[in-house]
C-alpha cells in the first residue's frame, strides 16, 4: 500500500529557532493519524511544509510518492487543508470561495459549483452560502474551513487543530462528518492538543515536542506505556502498607504500593494484567477483599509525562537554543488546556 | 490530480483572473467612480479652463494633447494597484494561502494576477479616453484615433508593465503606508514628468535629455502617437523596449513567486 505521507528528517530553522529538529514520519494511505504536541511543538510547522507555506530548512517530504517542493503542484493536488487560522477570502460569498478554491485545483466551473453545494450541505451551512465570511458566526466558520478542505476532494485531508474553541456539538459533529470520510478512504492527518480526540479518533498518533517526535504509537499502545492505579477495597485493612509488602505478587510492573483508609491502592504498568495475581495474592493471606477498581492511565497523562521528559531532557542536554523559554510556557499553557478539555468533556 | 497537469493550469489560471476580475467589478464605486470624476476635473481645468490660454501644442488643441498622457496615468496606476494591493491584501489576510496551497504553477499564478490588473488598467484607461474624447468631440470635432492598432499594443504592453512591477510592489510591501509610498512617490511624479502636460520640445536641451531617461515618456510618447498619430520619439522602438521590460517584469514575477518570496516562510 502506498503511504499517504513520508517524511525523512524534516528540518525547520528560523533564525536561532529549530522549529523542527529531524522529523520522521510515515502515514499510510487511508489511517487516522494523529500529531499531538503542546503549543509551540512544530505541529502547524510540518503541515505548512506540506503545504508549501513554509519551507523546509533539510529532509525530505513527499504526499502519495510525490515530492512537496519537486512536484508540488501533484503534492498539493492531493491534500485539503482546513489550517487553524480563518485564512479566507473575505470578498465573496462562501460558495464562491469554494467555487474559486476547487477551479485552481482544476475542477471545471459547473463540477465546482455542484462540490460547493455539497460541501456546504456536509458541514451544515447551505443556507448561508450566499453570506461573506466575515458574517459568520465563530461555529459556523470553522465549519467552512472544513468545507473549503472538502470542496477539492483529497485523498489527505488535513485538520489543524479543527477543535479549537468549538463548542462540544460542533465538535462532535466534526468528529462524525471527519470519522465517516476516514471510513470511505480519506486519509486524515489531524494535529490537536485536546487529547481526547485523538484518543477517540486516531488509529496512530505520533506525539510531538520541540520538534521532535517523542514517541509513535497507537493510543491503546500508548496508554500501555502509562501506569494504572488497581484500587483494592479490604474488609480489614493492616495498620500500614508494610504490613501488606510480603503479601503483594513479585512483578517488576508494579511501581508503588500505598494503604489509603481501607483501601490499596496499587500503582503498576498494564494494572489490568497485575490485578489478578494481586486479588490471588491477598486472598492466600486471608486479607477479605470487598471491591476492586483499576483505573487505566490516560492518554493525557502520558502525553503530559511524554513531553515533560522531553523538557527536563533538553534541560538536562544543556542544548535548549534561545527563545525556547516562550514554548516552554506555551507547553505549560497547552497542558492546563488539556486539563480542561478533559474536564468538559467528562461532565457530557 | 484532477486532471493533466496542463488542464488543471488552465481551469486553475481561468478561475484566479475571473475571480481577480470579479473583485474590482463588483465593486464600481471604488473601481471607476475615482478616476471619472478627477479626469473630469482634469480635462475641465486643464483642458478646457487652461487649454483656451495655451491653445495648440505639436499642432493639436492643448485638451486633445493632454489626453494620451492622462489616459497612461489612469491605466498605469490602476494597473500597478490592483496588482500590488490584491497582493498584499492576500498577505495581509493571508488568503493568498487559498491559491498557494493549490496546484496552479507559479506562472499561473503570476500570469492571472498579472492579466486582471492589466484588464482594469485597460478599462479604466478606456473610461478616460471615453471622457477625453466626448469633451473634445463637444469642444470642437469628433477626432479619429489615428494608429488604433499601436493605440492597443502600448496600451497592452504598459498596464501589463505596470501590473508586473504591481506584483513585486505587493510581495515587497510589508505594510499598507509603503503601497502608497510607491504609487504617490515614485509612480505619480514618473507620469508627471512623462510629457503628460507638455510637448519635450519646450524643455531646454539638458532637461529633454533628462527626460529621455524617464521611461513613462516612451509609453506617454506612444499612446499619444496611437491617438494622434504624432510622436516625438520613434513608437517602434518604444515599444520594443517596453514589451522586453514587460517580459523582465514578469519573468521576475514568477522568480519570486518560486521563491516564495513575501508569501512563505
Amino acid at each position: 500500500m502506498t503511504n499517504a505521507l513520508e517524511v525523512e528528517n524534516l528540518q525547520k530553522s528560523y533564525g536561532g529557532l529549530d522549529a523542527l529538529k529531524g522529523v520522521s514520519l510515515t502515514v499510510p494511505e487511508g489511517s487516522f493519524f494523529g500529531l499531538l504536541g503542546p503549543n509551540g511543538a512544530g505541529k502547524t510547522t510540518f503541515i505548512n511544509v506540506l503545504v508549501g507555506l513554509v519551507r523546509a530548512s533539510g529532509g525530505d517530504a513527499r504526499v502519495f510518492g510525490h515530492d512537496v517542493e519537486a512536484d508540488y503542484r501533484e503534492a498539493r493536488d492531493r491534500i485539503g487543508l482546513a489550517p487553524q487560522e480563518f485564512n479566507v477570502d473575505r470578498f465573496f460569498p462562501i460558495h464562491e470561495v469554494l467555487e474559486h478554491k476547487a477551479g485552481y485545483h482544476g475542477v471545471p466551473r459547473d463540477v465546482a459549483a455542484e462540490r460547493a453545494e455539497r460541501a456546504l450541505k456536509q458541514v451544515g451551512i447551505y443556507d448561508k452560502r450566499d453570506t461573506r465570511f466575515d458574517w459568520l458566526s465563530g461555529g459556523m466558520k470553522r465549519r467552512f474551513m472544513l468545507a473549503r478542505a472538502l470542496v477539492t476532494d483529497p485523498d489527505l485531508l488535513i485538520l489543524d487543530e479543527p477543535s479549537a474553541g468549538v463548542d462540544v456539538q460542533l465538535r462532535r459533529d466534526l468528529w462524525d462528518l471527519v470519522t465517516e470520510l476516514n471510513e470511505e478512504g480519506t486519509t486524515v492527518l489531524l494535529t490537536t492538543h485536546y487529547i481526547e480526540e485523538a484518543e477517540r479518533l486516531c488509529d496512530e498518533v505520533a506525539i510531538l515536542d520541540r520538534g521532535r517526535v517523542v514517541t509513535v504509537a497507537s493510543p491503546a499502545e500508548l496508554m500501555d506505556r502509562g501506569t494504572d492505579r488497581v484500587v483494592v477495597t479490604l474488609r480489614d485493612p493492616p495498620a500500614s502498607a508494610g504490613a501488606l509488602s510480603e503479601t503483594l505478587p513479585v512483578d517488576d510492573r508494579i511501581e508503588d504500593a500505598d494503604l489509603e483508609e481501607d483501601r490499596l491502592v496499587v500503582t503498576a504498568r498494564q494494572g489490568g494484567l497485575v490485578a489478578p495475581d494481586l486479588v490471588r495474592e491477598l486472598d492466600r493471606a486471608g486479607h477479605e477483599i470487598l471491591d476492586m477498581e483499576i483505573k487505566r492511565t490516560s492518554l493525557e497523562e502520558v502525553f503530559v509525562d511524554m513531553t515533560r521528559h522531553g523538557e527536563e531532557n533538553e534541560s538536562a542536554d544543556g542544548e535548549e537554543p534561545d527563545g525556547l523559554a516562550d514554548d516552554a510556557e506555551d507547553a505549560a499553557d497547552a497542558r492546563v488546556e488539556t486539563a480542561a478539555a478533559g474536564c468538559g468533556e467528562g461532565s457530557r | 490530480m484532477s486532471g493533466d497537469a496542463g488542464a488543471v493550469d488552465l481551469t486553475g489560471f481561468l478561475t484566479l483572473t475571473k475571480r481577480e476580475v470579479l473583485r474590482f467589478l463588483r465593486r464600481p464605486s471604488n473601481t471607476f467612480a475615482p478616476p471619472f470624476i478627477t479626469n473630469v476635473l482634469y480635462f475641465s481645468v486643464f483642458g478646457v479652463i487652461l487649454g483656451e490660454r495655451v491653445g495648440t501644442i505639436t499642432g493639436v488643441p492643448y485638451i486633445l494633447f493632454i489626453l494620451p498622457g492622462l489616459v497612461v496615468l489612469g491605466a498605469v496606476s490602476n494597473s500597478f494597484e490592483n496588482a500590488s494591493f490584491s497582493i498584499f491584501h492576500g498577505r495581509w489576510n493571508e488568503y493568498i494561502h487559498e491559491v498557494l496551497t493549490s496546484p496552479l504553477s507559479y506562472a499561473g499564478m503570476v500570469g492571472a494576477y498579472v492579466l486582471a490588473a492589466a484588464t482594469r488598467g485597460v478599462l479604466v484607461g478606456g473610461l478616460i479616453a471615453a471622457i477625453g474624447w466626448t469633451i473634445v468631440t463637444a469642444l470642437f470635432r469628433p477626432v479619429p484615433i489615428e494608429e488604433p492598432l499601436y493605440l492597443l499594443a502600448f496600451l497592452l504592453v504598459i498596464t501589463l508593465l505596470f501590473a508586473s512591477l504591481g506584483v513585486i510592489g505587493g510581495l515587497a510591501a510589508s505594510d499598507f503606508d509603503d503601497l502608497t509610498v510607491m504609487n504617490q512617490f515614485i509612480l505619480r511624479p514618473l507620469v508627471f514628468f512623462g510629457a503628460v502636460f507638455y510637448s519635450l520640445e519646450d524643455l531646454t536641451p539638458l532637461l529633454r535629455d533628462i527626460s529621455l531617461l524617464n521611461p513613462m515618456v516612451y509609453m506617454v510618447n506612444g499612446v499619444r502617437y496611437g491617438f494622434l498619430g504624432v510622436a516625438e520619439v520613434d513608437p517602434r522602438l518604444s515599444l520594443v523596449v517596453l514589451a522586453g521590460m514587460t517580459a523582465a517584469a514578469v519573468g521576475i514575477d514568477v522568480l519570486l513567486f518560486k521563491r516564495g518570496y513575501g508569501l512563505t516562510e
